[in-house]
């Protein structure tokens, strides 16, 4: 190797090195190696923040209740269709299941002001005006514990999907969380039903456009053995809001 | 050390430092198949007239939806117009994405589809957009950028164009569109952020989901054309634009007849997007007593090949006497 040869390779060798120690300290790196980030110190998009969701979609469905009967645009089966053609406000007022609209596959869907923060450094909070509910989004645990019992939100596993980062570019990802454990429930308010082996497939990404704007969009999919032929698959939108002062708090309604 | 060492020194280092942001991407091409769980009937059978829910119209996009009538689209100057950049978001719409490659690096992604005026090209190469008084091509102009799994696309150039289908909501030349394309697994999802400074008093904002489909159509379902002819002979050469005039669309209150929807969120008003607005119903809106029309209508057709199996609900497209025959045989 003559000395020119030499150089270079030395000069290869310092550039590699360099470019890991600075995408290291981008990192937070240039510490002593401790326990993994948490799942709030590794979030890629920051989801925090109250957001509410813009109904200019299927407006009819999701902004007033239809009448019942009209399951329109969702695969429900034979079975599915017979329970929603069932369908009485009444009777759930009376069994205290006025909330049954209000479940996480419903929710999600409904005329929505979201809070989301983190409730500590591996949950984040999801609180809802509307019908004021609560979802808790634990990130995996590898510590096995017992199912609770089933609930209107159910029980959530997170995971971020983290693309990027590498050689020092900026990080983004986005949230996937999966949802069971779900107590039969509506995914319209006029009675379309899912049942308590469903299962909630959510991925969140958020967006900001050059005027600032914030968009959080939620990609989901509904599957359930039970009243459905296929998986129902949608996207809903929500915009961040700077001024939170039109949070409502507003009990379940079996009817309204 | 000489000077062509340099160069070579200084550009590996960058390349070093920057090249991150290629790993940052998803491949997109291939085929989906259109999930058509959200407002199903307007891109179905297609929407009621004077059914401009979820809109945020100005006053004057508004009054220029009003003087729809139906066969208007048929007339020659206007056929395309129902066919618009991102006009996908309210169609039947399978898609077919590639990307174009020059050197093995990608200068811009394709969009193809049924229902589409055109291809749509999203620019990857870095090229600005051209001079607001160049022409406006029929699939508008594109650029893109990625973040992470995110394709960001700004389109501008567009043509005058109906935006939701069937119902005349019109869309300007001025308007510009934020997209956002992301896939996650098979599922593709856009959401198209359209700014309109003449017919929008907001930003309307429209999400949707495809998904993946290895067998999808490559080949006639996936045109990207539109086709004018002579549809109705009595409008052939003769300068007739049909038209309601103000104030006479029998249809202004179809929602209003029919769902008992009050007429200012019928009519698309960018307040009666948002939770608060529900709560002024209370008292005000009672669900009619039954789903008389599309009530099924994920479907084409009960009953027929292709339906889910079973269903006995009303999706509007048989006739009374052939459903109850049906339901009868079940």
């Amino acid at each position: 190797m003559n000395g020119s040869r030499a150089v270079t390779a030395l000069m290869v060798v310092c550039l590699v090195l360099c470019s890991v120690e600075v995408r290291a300290q981008r990192r937070g790196g240039g510490q002593p190696a401790g326990p993994p980030a948490t799942p709030r110190a590794a979030a890629p998009i920051d989801l925090t923040g109250q957001w509410v969701a813009i109904i200019s979609e299927d407006w009819r469905w999701r902004m007033i209740t239809p009448p019942k009967g009209d399951i329109v645009s969702i695969p429900l089966n034979l079975q599915g269709q017979q329970v929603a053609e069932g369908w009485d406000p009444a009777k759930d007022e009376a069994a205290g299941e006025q909330c049954k609209a209000y479940g996480a596959p419903g929710l999600m869907r409904g005329p929505i002001r979201m809070r989301i923060s983190w409730a500590d450094d591996s949950t984040l909070k999801v609180e809802t005006d509307y019908g004021m509910q609560t979802r808790l989004l634990p990130f995996a645990s590898s510590a096995a514990t017992p199912a609770p019992a089933r609930s209107w939100q159910g029980t959530t596993a997170a995971q971020w999907i983290i693309r990027g980062g590498g050689r020092g570019s900026q990080r983004y990802g986005s949230l996937k969380t999966i949802t069971t454990n779900l107590r039969p429930g509506y995914l319209r308010k006029n009675g379309v039903p899912y049942s308590d082996r469903a299962v909630f497939t959510e991925f969140w990404d958020v967006h900001t456009l050059p005027n600032g704007d914030r968009y959080l969009v939620n990609t989901n999919v509904v599957e359930d053995p039970v009243y459905l032929q296929l998986p129902f698959e949608t996207a809903i939108h929500y915009r961040l809001e700077r001024d939170t002062s039109k949070w409502d708090p507003t009990p379940c309604d079996a009817r309204f | 050390m000489n000077a062509k060492l340099l160069r070579t020194y200084v550009l590996l280092g960058v390349t070093l430092f920057t090249s991150g942001s290629a790993f940052a991407q998803v491949e997109l091409s291939g085929s989906y198949s259109i999930r058509m769980y959200e407002d199903y009937i307007e891109r179905g059978p297609g929407s009621f007239l004077g059914d401009y829910t979820g809109m945020p119209l100005s006053d004057e996009g508004r009054a220029k939806a009003l003087l729809y009538m139906s066969n208007l689209p048929s007339t020659i100057e206007r056929q395309c117009l129902a066919q618009s950049p991102w006009v996908g978001q309210y169609r039947p719409l399978a898609l077919r994405i590639w990307s174009e490659v020059d050197d093995g690096r990608v200068i811009a992604w394709v969009l193809a589809g049924d229902y589409l005026r055109d291809t749509i090209r999203i620019w990857m190469d870095g090229r600005p957009h051209p001079s607001p008084n160049a022409w406006h091509p029929p699939s508008g102009f594109s650029t893109g950028h990625w973040e992470g799994d995110t394709l960001v696309v700004r389109t501008t150039h567009v043509k005058t164009a109906w935006i939701r289908r069937g119902v005349g909501i019109p869309g300007s030349d001025r308007s510009e569109f934020s997209v956002l394309i992301t896939r996650h697994e098979n599922l593709l999802t856009i959401t198209t952020i359209q700014e309109d400074p003449i017919y929008l008093t907001e930003p309307h904002v429209v999400s949707r989901v495809w998904e993946f489909d290895p067998n999808g159509s490559q080949g006639g379902n996936n045109r990207s054309t539109c086709n004018v002819g002579n549809e109705l002979p009595t409008l052939e050469d003769t300068g007739k634009v049909p038209h309601y005039l103000p104030g006479q669309n029998p249809e202004e209150d179809y929602m209003v007849r029919n769902y008992n929807v009050p007429k200012e969120a019928a009519l698309g008003n960018a307040y009666t997007l948002y939770p608060e607005y529900r709560k002024t119903l209370r008292g005000r809106y009672t669900p009619p007593t039954s789903c008389d029309r599309y009530c099924c209508g994920w479907i084409e057709r009960q009953g027929l090949p292709g339906a889910a199996p079973g269903l006995t609900c009303n999706d509007g497209n048989l006739p009374r006497a052939l459903r109850d025959a049906l339901t009868n045989q079940k």
